[in-house]
């Protein structure tokens, strides 16, 4: 789940080198990531919201 | 380009010759009756054309109004319906099929699929488009006019109109469950008739942009049914949930539109990024400058695309909370398209560049989606937005996102694989003449709308002030260049399909995708009967 969650991060960069992402290919399996996927997208909603709630203060 | 000569896989292609009392019927019933790939690919892509010109028609109508200030050719209520069908018809008639038709054309051949999944679903797709057009078309001519409330329909402007109105919202609907029943299809042919040894990191880019494109398009258009529902019952069934004086909130339309809006933006671009991402390997002759970025870019765009949608409504008065958020989420979206930029440019750094017409129009491309891209950031910061809102300047962005990004892919791809459709090539002259025609007409028809809404100019209006005139003339001279170069591409076209000269099996030796490894041009009727094995 720790690789699913660091694959899905630098998705988010959308940036990944090769030997990686060849790890990844045979390591993940789709339900991993995308419930690493639903999971980060919640966060880093979360983490934008917390911005905007410490810069409006 | 140089015309490589190749071993066939004898699995694919050969077996046509065998297989010609398998060819397709004459006259009306094969477009009728088709579940054919090819035929339904070639129908949805002659759609969009026609569409297209149609749109493109009231463009002109658009742009010759504003030639000069003051009312000449058309009444307001008109202009006002011209600007609403002319979105909805490019939008949903004209970019939408287009792409649909690339799927069509391109998915199977490119995993090594015999056709699509649900043939007959495939055919049912496209044929509902023809009464979605015409209900589109024909809301001209009932009293009252056409839509007129811009294309997003907004209420309660939308709920006041009369018979078109529900003509819009009905073609909305079937329009809606074409791309659902199209998506479903594009999705199971993907995962379920690749070939062996075809697996997703294998797939070239334009699959994997049009997969990810399907599950964007299923999760919106119910979305926008769901509104254009609401809007439906509230205009004949007494219910309010847009009305305030029955204790709605159009502002609540807004918000759901634009759920349904902003993924809709990367829906009618990510399949042109799969485009462009097929032609400047090809021409650059170097394999994709980081497939796997571009595959994860392209999923982190599709995410973030869903929590973006609120800068469409900066305006409409929202808590500054809300409105730090939209502007921080869509500066951030912005990193995964720069990623995809960056890998295109260093696909093409000290490659074996040449210039044939799908290249040129793959760069035009290119540089121009980027000014859009970073004319949509200018629009992304909210004090900004707040004062070009509803101003040209909005305009000039989004049609360098769309014509400048979606439809210059789309004519890309048109002269990428018109060779291997017809078997015939295309006049590289003309080819030629019609970018720098369409570069030139484009860049003179939107550039100086940046100018107009910099200074103020509001869209939608068919009058303006006097001091918008020179910029207003030159743009639409400039969109008459670009309307009617269209023409030439019409007659390239057809004189391809007609005739030329004969185009190798592998056209651009850069090109290596199953169609162009695997399949002689024009590519038969049938094609990957038996599966090929990929390495």
């Amino acid at each position: 789940m720790k690789d699913a969650f660091k694959a899905v991060f630098w998705s988010f960069f959308g940036v990944r080198k090769k030997d990686e992402y060849e790890a990844d290919t045979k390591r993940l399996t789709p339900q991993a990531v995308i419930a690493a996927g639903l999971i980060c997208a919640l966060a880093f909603v979360l983490v934008l919201f917390g911005i905007v709630k410490l810069v409006t203060r | 380009m140089s015309t490589a000569t190749h071993a066939h896989d004898t699995h694919g292609h050969d077996h046509a010759h065998a297989h010609d009392h398998h060819g397709p019927p004459a006259g009306f019933s094969r477009w009728m009756y088709t579940t054919n790939h090819k035929d339904i690919g070639t129908m949805y892509l002659w759609f969009s054309f026609a569409m297209f010109l149609m749109g493109g028609s009231m463009a002109l109508l658009i742009r010759a109004e504003l030639f000069q200030p003051g009312l000449q050719l058309v009444e307001p209520q008109f202009f006002n319906s011209l600007t609403t069908v002319h979105g909805l018809v490019m939008v949903f008639g004209a970019i939408m099929p287009a792409f649909v038709g690339f799927a069509n054309w391109l998915v199977p051949m490119q995993i090594g699929a015999a056709d699509m999944a649900f043939p007959r679903m495939n055919n049912w797709s496209f044929w509902l488009l023809i009464p979605a057009a015409l209900l589109l078309v024909g809301s001209f001519f009932v009293p009252g006019g056409a839509a007129a409330s811009g294309w997003t329909l907004y209420p309660p402007l939308i709920i006041q109109q009369g018979m078109s109105i529900d003509m819009t919202i009905l073609a909305v609907h079937i329009l809606g469950a074409s791309s659902i029943m199209g998506s479903i299809n594009i999705i199971t042919t993907i995962l379920n008739l690749r070939a062996p040894g075809m697996t997703l990191m294998k797939m070239p880019l334009f699959v994997w942009t049009w997969l990810i494109t399907a599950y964007l398009l299923i999760a919106v258009m119910p979305v926008l049914a769901g509104a254009v529902t609401m809007l439906l019952t509230d205009r004949h069934f007494g219910t309010s949930f847009f009305n305030a004086a029955g204790g709605g909130d159009p502002t609540m339309f807004m918000h759901i539109f634009w759920f349904f809006g902003h993924p809709e933006v990367y829906i009618m671009i990510l399949p042109a990024f799969g485009i462009v991402s097929q032609i400047i390997p090809a021409f650059a002759r170097k394999p994709l400058f980081g497939y796997a970025s571009m595959v994860y870019a392209t999923s982190s765009i599709a995410i973030l695309s869903f929590i973006v949608w609120g800068h469409h409504m900066f305006t409409v008065g929202m808590p500054a909370a809300g409105n730090l958020f939209f502007m921080y989420a869509t500066m951030l979206i912005a990193v995964p398209t720069g990623v995809k930029i960056f890998n295109w440019i260093a696909t093409m750094w000290k490659g074996s560049m040449t210039f044939e017409t799908p290249m040129l129009f793959a760069v035009g491309f290119l540089c121009l989606f980027t000014i859009g891209g970073f004319s949509g950031l200018v629009l992304a910061i909210t004090p900004v937005d707040i004062t070009l809102h509803n101003t040209y300047y909005v305009v000039a962005h989004f049609h360098y996102v769309l014509v400048s990004g979606a439809l210059f892919a789309i004519m890309a791809g048109i002269y990428f694989w018109l060779p291997k459709w017809t078997g015939h090539m295309y006049s590289e002259g003309l080819g030629k003449l019609h970018f720098w025609l369409s570069m030139i007409g484009f860049n003179v028809a939107f550039f100086p709308q940046h100018f107009l809404g910099l200074a103020g100019m509001p869209r939608r209006i068919p009058d303006y002030a006097l001091q918008f005139t020179e910029w207003n003339q030159i743009s639409t001279v400039g969109a008459f260049i670009f309307g009617f170069s269209q023409l030439l591409f019409l007659y390239i076209v057809i004189s391809t399909i007609r005739g030329g000269a004969k185009a190798p099996d592998r056209t651009w030796e850069g090109a290596d995708s199953l169609e162009w490894t695997h399949l002689p041009s024009p590519v038969p009727y049938h094609t990957f009967e038996t599966a090929p094995v990929v390495k």
